[in-house]
């Protein structure tokens, strides 16, 4: 198989996954308004990360037989993409317990936010995801100096994202009486955003990592450490797809 | 001084730091408190830490490990200091508290101490260079001798050595733990754990309650570390590969563990917790200091069980000889890597549940905490979700040690081998439904106690397809009793009674009774002990002479399994009977009018029997490394390819790389081999049957 139809398949079937999720979303939505069924939601829902998963999975080469020798750099590149989605699989468990603990602790209701706040910021981390690809794919077709600037603006764009949840979010949120010692909501919402911080900061240090030694050349040649870096930096955006409608939109107002 | 054997300067310094640091300690308490406590928490904390590095000063020299424990120090004292620096800018009164940290500081300092200690051992050293861009060789050489045991080595058998000691340190010191509160039980009243006993800022019951919380989860963690011990040294050599997948990791993970060690030490004598080694909520929330150091050192020792599992699925997934297919794969590889799916996920969990313990206790959080809000049984269903099956996280390997080295002695092929390596898999998927088993007393809903009943009976399938299995495979074979085989048939004889105590407390109406019984100690302690300790002490006697090239002492080994397992029945039943009759878990004292205090004189002598055959185990350990018979081929008769090359084994294992040609248990059958060594068209054949090089 050559690169070149190597790449119109995988954008077929990107855009095929995207009309399933369209479609599934509508469903849900369908659902969610005539039955209110919340069982059947997470049938859908369920169905939805596994294909974002195996699109994600695609993309980056995991169910794909390659390689050469043993020792060469892109069977050890097969070996530590193999480890960093291991690593991901064990880290959505936390972020799976923190989504347990909500629900546990605020059921149907919602702590009261800044609705705009949030849209902004979701929208600034899911915008810094494009830059991070395209950045990424720059890389792989040799244009350093492309890869230099949407790194640079995929950094600024969550450290954006960073100081707005930190700063500006806590802030407000302490300023209407929602600390975290003062109740469930309270201490849902800091502990989930605090430690889907923790991971961005994570993520821009790994950004910050692969620009300045991107910038001496590299990773011209062995650009693995890029696509690690991007990996994570999309998984913790899709963390924060789950986290975002978790805290912003179900449920009713406490 | 200069000329004393190392061990010894290592013990003296042992001494002469622990008496420094318990002066500086003596001194600070002085001090801050204005009285002379000779026996409070802060001079045992400093002693504890002092005395560690000391050893190891003297034992090593500055370097490695002694290099590792003195920045913990130094980071514990740095992070400390600085949270209390900004509790005194922020004009918090209480600045200093009883263990001379207030609760933030010694967090805060705990955590720093686990990272300088990381730096400081030197177990970040190349990724520090790879984020600079400098590039570092994939195998570094080690030096021979006993000398790169005490040092960040990426070999993963020096890694496995170094896993299996500490584990094996551990076992000793959780063991003690046991030795002092089981004596303290062995008769009714309180005889020396009294009420106005002064230890570590505990009174007598105080203590046992550390102590008895402390032996659990030491020994928890030293399983755990015992675990990865086996699977290091083994898996790869099993597999054929020249090293773990991720050698820099593996090293992180195993050294990860050490700090945690020196962690769960302070929280014995920062005050000590009372909650046992599930450090439930609301007690947790309100026990002392060393809470917060059991919480740190278990989050801490959990890094080490994720990372390692991770390296193993890694390792078996794609660095496998050539021809070993699944269906090829040795038993070993099959459980460890059921293991590592476990233990990969669902530690996350109880990192997690601890964690917003320690920050409602920092931050007032009320995830837990009713009077906000809170709910104390969600920490017990995600406590769970990791805690029930991180039994098969022990177990597991433990099996598989049971099935991989029955053929060798029964000189008969495993019986029902693809059965053998779904059941595994089966115990572990089976195993992530079935927490809520231990909450039928909790008060969670009561439309998911028969749901979790019928879950956990189907764990009995899996495992009785094993069962099944060794019992076919002993059947009509040749058997012979080595000290491995001896504690493999033990295993299995122990397993099946923790197993058949099980279903009892699965089903709902057995257990409201039995619940926080005596029973349920026996119970546990049997699934542990067949689990994984017979078959760890069978993988240790089995395996030394590949690491060592020599072998342990058949008599003293036969005299550790004659000494250990009746002594162990004698424990374990007696537990259960003083159960059955009303003797309650985790507790000080009894009624005299239960009339049980014979029964706990036969279980405290029980203990100390086979505290006794554990410590023969021991000095045999030790002493045969230097003194032990020459061991250096074939000893078992095995046909795994790790046998088929002298011990000890290589620095970079095979020389040849072998390829799989056969079934991997097929002994006795004319004719089979397993794997074939080739390099350069000529071929070295290794029948498993005809390269026997008996004993010597």
């Amino acid at each position: 198989m050559d690169h070149k139809h190597d790449k119109s398949f995988l954008l077929s079937q990107g855009v095929f996954i995207f009309v399933y999720l369209a479609v599934l979303t509508g469903l849900e939505f369908f659902i969610a308004i005539s039955f209110k069924s919340v069982p059947l939601l997470v049938v859908v829902a369920l169905v939805k990360a596994v294909l974002v998963v195996y699109y994600y999975m695609h993309v980056y080469k995991l169910n794909v037989e390659h390689e050469g020798e043993e020792e060469s750099y892109e069977y050890k590149s097969g070996t530590n993409r193999l480890g960093l989605w291991l690593f991901l699989i064990s880290d959505s468990f936390v972020f799976g317990g923190l989504l347990v603990m909500r629900i546990n602790l605020l059921g149907l209701t919602r702590p009261e936010l800044n609705q705009l706040l949030g849209l902004g910021v979701t929208s600034v981390l899911l915008i810094s995801s494009f830059f991070m690809n395209r950045g990424e794919t720059m890389l792989h077709n040799g244009d350093r100096k492309g890869f230099l600037v949407n790194t640079a603006w995929t950094f600024l764009l969550g450290l954006g994202f960073l100081l707005g949840v930190i700063l500006v979010e806590w802030r407000l949120a302490i300023e209407e009486g929602m600390t975290p010692d003062s109740g469930p909501a309270g201490a849902a919402f800091f502990m989930m955003t605090g430690m889907h911080a923790f991971h961005v900061l994570t993520g821009l240090i790994l950004l910050a990592i692969i620009w300045f030694n991107g910038r001496r050349g590299l990773y011209d040649e062995k650009n693995y450490p890029v696509e690690a870096a991007a990996v994570y930096w999309h998984f913790v955006d899709v963390v924060w797809i789950f986290f975002y409608p978790a805290l912003y939109l179900i449920g009713r107002l406490a | 001084m200069r000329n004393m054997n190392p061990v010894r300067k290592g013990l003296l310094l042992l001494i002469l730091g622990g008496a420094v640091g318990y002066g500086i300690g003596l001194v600070i308490d002085l001090l801050i408190s204005g009285t002379l406590n000779f026996s409070g928490s802060v001079s045992a904390a400093f002693a504890v830490l002092f005395a560690f590095s000391s050893f190891f000063f003297g034992l090593y020299g500055y370097r490695g490990i002694t290099r590792g424990l003195v920045w913990q120090v130094v980071g514990m004292m740095l992070g400390a200091f600085f949270v209390t620096g900004i509790r005194a800018l922020m004009g918090k009164t209480e600045i200093f508290g009883p263990f001379f940290f207030s609760e933030p500081a010694w967090v805060v300092g705990a955590l720093t101490s686990v990272v300088f200690f990381l730096f400081g051992v030197g177990a970040l050293d190349d990724w520090m260079k790879w984020a600079r861009g400098i590039d570092t060789p994939e195998h570094k050489e080690d030096p021979p001798g006993w000398e790169k045991y005490f040092y960040v080595s990426y070999d993963h058998k020096v890694i496995g050595i170094q896993y299996t000691a500490t584990a094996l340190f551990l076992i000793a010191v959780g063991g003690t733990f046991a030795l002092i509160f089981r004596s303290e039980l062995a008769f009714s009243q309180l005889q020396f754990l009294t009420l106005d006993l002064n230890l570590f800022n505990q009174n007598g019951p105080k203590l046992y309650n550390t102590l008895m919380s402390l032996h659990g989860i030491m020994m928890i963690i030293s399983i755990l570390l015992g675990v990865s011990g086996i699977i290091n040294y083994v898996v790869p050599l099993l597999l054929g590969a020249r090293d773990m997948a991720f050698p820099r990791m593996n090293a992180f993970a195993y050294w990860v563990a050490v700090p945690a060690t020196v962690l769960f030490l302070l929280s014995l004598v920062l005050g000590g917790f009372d909650t046992g080694w599930t450090g439930y909520p609301p007690l947790s929330a309100r026990a002392p200091v060393g809470m917060q150091m059991f919480f740190l050192a278990v989050f801490t020792a959990g890094w080490s069980s994720i990372l390692g599992s991770l390296n193993v699925i890694a390792t078996v997934l794609r660095m496998r000889a050539k021809g070993m297919t699944s269906m090829r794969l040795p038993i070993f590889v099959w459980a460890g890597l059921a293991t590592s799916i476990i233990a990969l996920t669902a530690t996350q969990l109880i990192g997690l549940s601890f964690q917003l313990v320690m920050f409602q206790r920092l931050f007032g959080m009320g995830f837990f905490d009713a009077a906000k809000g809170g709910n104390p049984v969600l920490f017990q269903h995600m406590f769970w979700f990791y805690s029930h099956p991180a039994v098969y996280v022990f177990v597991l390997p433990g099996l598989g040690v049971i099935s991989e080295l029955l053929p060798v002695f029964v000189r008969k092929p495993l019986f029902g081998y693809r059965w053998i390596a779904m059941s595994s898999l089966g115990i572990a998927f089976v195993g992530f439904t079935v927490w809520a088993h231990h909450m039928f007393t909790s008060g969670m809903n009561e439309y998911l106690r028969v749901p979790f009943m019928y879950s956990t009976l189907l764990v009995a399938v899996p495992t009785g397809v094993k069962f099944f299995s060794w019992v076919a495979t002993i059947w009509g074979g040749k058997i012979e009793f080595a000290t491995p085989m001896l504690f493999v048939i033990g295993a299995i004889i122990v397993f099946l009674i923790g197993g058949l105590t099980g279903p009892p407390n699965a089903a709902i109406a057995l257990d409201l009774h039995l619940h926080d019984t005596y029973w349920v100690v026996g119970h546990f302690h049997d699934t542990i002990f067949g689990g994984f300790v017979f078959p760890f002490f069978a993988a240790n006697y089995y395996w030394y002479p590949k690491a060592t090239g020599r072998r342990m002492s058949e008599f003293w080994g036969k005299m550790h399994f004659w000494l250990m397992t009746p002594s162990f029945f004698v424990l374990t039943f007696g537990m259960m009977v003083v159960g059955l009759r009303g003797m309650r878990r985790r507790i000080v004292d009894y009624d005299p009018g239960l009339g049980l205090d014979s029964t706990h004189l036969i279980l405290t002598i029980a203990a100390f029997l086979i505290g006794f055959s554990v410590f023969i185990f021991f000095v045999n350990f030790f002493y045969s490394m230097k003194n032990g018979e020459k061991a250096e081929g074939n000893v078992w008769n095995s046909r795994s390819p790790e046998w088929q090359v002298p011990s000890p084994m290589p620095a970079h294992n095979y020389e040849v790389p072998f390829e799989v040609v056969g079934e991997p248990y097929d002994y006795g059958l004319p004719g089979s081999k397993y794997v074939e060594f080739s390099a350069n068209g000529k071929t070295h054949h290794h029948h498993g049957e005809e390269a026997i090089v008996h004993g010597s």
